[in-house]
Formats: C-alpha cells, structure tokens, sequence
C-alpha cells in the first residue's frame, strides 16, 4: 500500500489534467472581472495624470491566485496565458499582442515563485511575483509603446504607481480572496499531497 | 460568437492551418513592432486595413464597424506620447504637458503601429476557430492534449459562470444589498461576488477534470483525433499573401515616403 501510495503521489506532482483545468477556469473568471475591471480602470484614469496605473495591478492577479490555491510550477504561466485566451476567444484585436504579454508576464511571475522553490504562498511573495509580472511588462512596453521615451517623470510615475498596484492587488487582496475560498472549503483539495501525508495514512 | 461573427465567406485565411498560422502572425507582430520609421507604419496600417477588408470574409459594412473601434485604440496609444514625450523642438507647452515636433510625430507612428496591430490580430481572431486552433496544435506542435483539452472546456464552462454572476446579482437585488453604493459596500465586493462566483467555478472545474480524467483526455500523444489538421494549399496561398503584404508596405515606404521622417526612438 505504501509503495503504491507513493507512486501516484509521484504522478500527481507534475500538472495533472485537474490543476490546468481549474487554472484556466479560475482565469477565465477573472477574464470576466478584467472587462469590469477595464471600466474602473477608466474611471481611475480621470483622477490625475497616469491615475489608471493605480489598479494596474488586477491584470496580473490571475497569475498569482491560481498560484496561491494550486502551488505548483507551471500554473502561474498558464493562468497568465489562459486570461490571454479569453481576448483570442471572443475576437478581440489585441488577442494575439496580448498573447505575447502574458507569457512575458506569466515568466517573470514564474521566476519569482521558482526562487522561493514554490514552497512559500504568502501574500509578500504574492506581490513580489506582481511586482515582477509589472517589470516584465515594463520591458515589453518599451518595445511595443515606447515608453522609454516619455519624460522622466513620467516614467517614473507610471511604473511605481503600477508596481504598488500590482504588489498591492495581485499580492495582498488575491491572498485575501485565496484565504476566502479556503474558508469556504474549496482550496483543500487544489494543494499537491505531501508524501508525508501519505506516510501519516499507513501509520 | 455565432450570429455577428459569422463569416459570410470562407476565405484561404480560414482554410489555412491555425498551427502555422499562429507562428505566421507572431512574425508579423514582431516585423511591426520592428518597424521604427512612421513611413513604414504608415503603409502597414493601410496595407493591413485593405486586407482585412478583402480577406476577413466578411461583408464589407462589418468590417467597416470593427474599424471604427481603432479610431479610439490610435487616440490611445498616440496621446501619451504626444502630450509627454521627449522632445526637443517644442510646438507648445502647459504646465506638465509638453507638445513637441518629435512627441507628436512619434505618437502619430504609435498610432499608426497600433492599428497595424489591431488589423492583423482582427484577421487572425475573425478567421480562426479556438477548437481548430487547439486540435492543429496538439497534430502540428504535439501540444500536451490535457492542455488542448482544457482550454476547450474552459470555454464551454463559461456561460455558466455568466449565468451565475447574473443570478447572484439578482439575488442581492432582491435582498436589498446588491445596488449599494456606499463606499463600504465596495469594500464587500470581493466577498459577495467573487468569492461565490469562484468557489462554484473551482468544484465544477474539478468534477468536469475528473470525468475528462476518466475518459482519458490526458491521455499521451499516441491518440486519435476528431478533426484532423491537414496542411494544405490553402496555406501557401496565406504564407504568399502575408508576404507580399508586408513586401508592398515596404516598396511603398521606400518609393512614396509621405512623412519622410527617420527613425521615430532618437529624435528625427
């Protein structure tokens, strides 16, 4: 029994069909929350110059919920990549442009992860991995709009608000909504098993 | 996406095989993005317009309505760089803003560039299926089918999840608590929407994973496909048109400049 019991925690360690699954569904969701989202990021926008960067940091949340429940490599990418998706799917323009960003995104959300060994799920290094999908975006910027030709202080203005944002959004509010959906008993069954806790089933 | 985007007529774009079409369009975002002169950007927005009009397969007034919406996305990408780029021949200034011959210019290519980029990604969403563009992937670029398969169903699970954002909010209507707008109730949007809306999206994610687990979905690339992927003609003819676009856009730029300006990122 013990033997066996291992070896399908060997399986299940890698992404299984469940874990993809429930990563794209999870992005898909937030897909629809970023369409409400594109509307407050307007009404943002009116405050001052750049405002809009001040909830910037929604469009990486989806990156670091599905990591945050699920805890393993790979879904970070594919949350970011999922989102893009959605666009694809119901004919936006920008599909394929946004395509590109989100694995950019999704990579540097990744390496953030990575470097803590996907071992910590707090909300700092939520954040962090936010603050790291808004650099990352940055570089793509500078290739697709230009930015680094705008005046310095707007440079600046525009990506600290949106690093903020993103460590405060993608970091703090998304371990919020992951500690939520613990407390209603959904995010238990997302975690890979430990083998200890196969271990403790034999004793 | 059946009624509006339904295609009039087929085209060789939507013949063509997403998976080689895909890595096509990614080329072709990439030449765009490479392109700094406003000549070039120019004719590449105008090249691509015209081939969305004669090879999107759809009727001309459609095309013409989907246009129309880049009106906003050029104003968007040109006016930050107008009003706050660098630059040092300045035609105008107030306050922050500063209005420069080199911003304004490089805003018009930003423009220019974006509907470029918005043409070529309309040609390729309006011609290309998800499922078609999944199962090419899965035969051309041996994509892990439990991927493939995903994706596919995430589409189909999400009219549900539409439906519940609708009922839930008229749940709280009928309770009394949806419209508030109190700055406190904002606060509670997390919880009242997104909470439900996630946690019932997340078990029926799981219960359908564990039905396509059993039917083996993820099961390993020696399988059998419903829809097979051929490479045809069909895409040839699309390789040849995507590069005479392109190959036109640049005669055009080199023998009919209209701005003749130089390289838009260091001055002019």
């Amino acid at each position: 029994m013990g033997t066996k019991a291992a070896k399908s925690a060997e399986r299940r360690r890698g992404l299984t069909l469940t874990d993809v699954l429930v990563t794209v569904v999870l992005s898909l969701v937030l897909g629809v929350v970023y369409h409400v989202w594109a509307a407050v990021s307007d009404v943002a926008g009116l405050l001052f110059v750049q405002s809009n960067e001040l909830v910037y940091g929604m469009w990486f949340a989806a990156s670091t919920l599905a990591f945050l429940l699920i805890r393993k490599p790979g879904v970070a990418l594919i949350a970011e990549i999922a989102a893009a998706h959605l666009e694809i799917a119901f004919g936006s323009a920008y599909g394929v442009q946004l395509l590109l960003y989100s694995v950019v995104q999704g990579l540097a959300a990744e390496l953030i992860f990575a470097a803590f060994r996907y071992k910590n799920a707090s909300a700092t290094v939520a954040g962090l991995a936010g603050v790291a999908a808004a650099a990352a975006s940055l570089l793509a910027d500078i290739y697709y709009g230009y930015v680094a030709e705008y005046a310095t202080w707007v440079i600046v203005l525009k990506y600290s608000l949106r690093a903020i944002s993103s460590f405060v959004i993608a970091g703090y509010l998304m371990y919020g909504l992951a500690k939520l959906l613990e407390r209603a008993g959904v995010a238990q069954s997302l975690r890979p098993v430990e083998r200890k806790e196969y271990d403790a089933l034999d004793r | 996406m059946n009624g509006f985007f339904a295609p009039a007529r087929q085209t060789a774009l939507h013949r063509a095989n997403p998976a080689l079409k895909l890595p096509l369009f990614i080329v072709l975002f990439i030449l765009t993005m490479l392109t700094h002169t406003i000549d070039g950007s120019f004719y590449l927005a105008c090249v691509f317009v015209l081939l969305l009009f004669m090879a999107s397969g759809y009727p001309l007034w459609k095309t013409a309505l989907l246009i129309s919406g880049f009106a906003l996305a050029f104003a968007s990408a040109s006016l930050t760089m107008v009003l706050f780029g660098r630059g040092s021949e300045i035609w105008w200034s107030w306050g922050p803003i500063v209005i420069s011959q080199e911003s304004f210019y490089r805003g018009l290519h930003l423009g220019f560039r974006s509907i470029a980029f918005g043409c070529q990604g309309l040609l390729f969403v309006l011609t290309t299926s998800s499922t078609g563009l999944f199962y090419a992937l899965m035969q051309r670029f041996k994509l892990n089918p439990k991927y493939a398969y995903s994706f596919m169903a995430s589409i189909r699970l999400l009219p549900m999840t539409l439906e519940e954002l609708r009922i839930r909010r008229d749940a709280l209507a009928i309770r009394g608590t949806g419209g508030s707008t109190r700055s406190r109730a904002l606060l509670r949007l997390p919880e009242r929407y997104a909470l439900p809306l996630l946690a019932q999206s997340i078990r029926r994610a799981q219960r359908t994973a564990a039905a396509m687990e059993v039917k083996r979905f993820d099961a390993d690339r020696r399988r059998t496909y419903y829809y097979s992927s051929p490479i045809t003609s069909a895409d040839w003819l699309v390789l040849l048109l995507l590069a005479l676009a392109v190959t036109a856009a640049i005669c055009l730029a080199q023998e009919l400049p209209v701005f003749r300006l130089g390289d838009m990122r260091t001055g002019l």
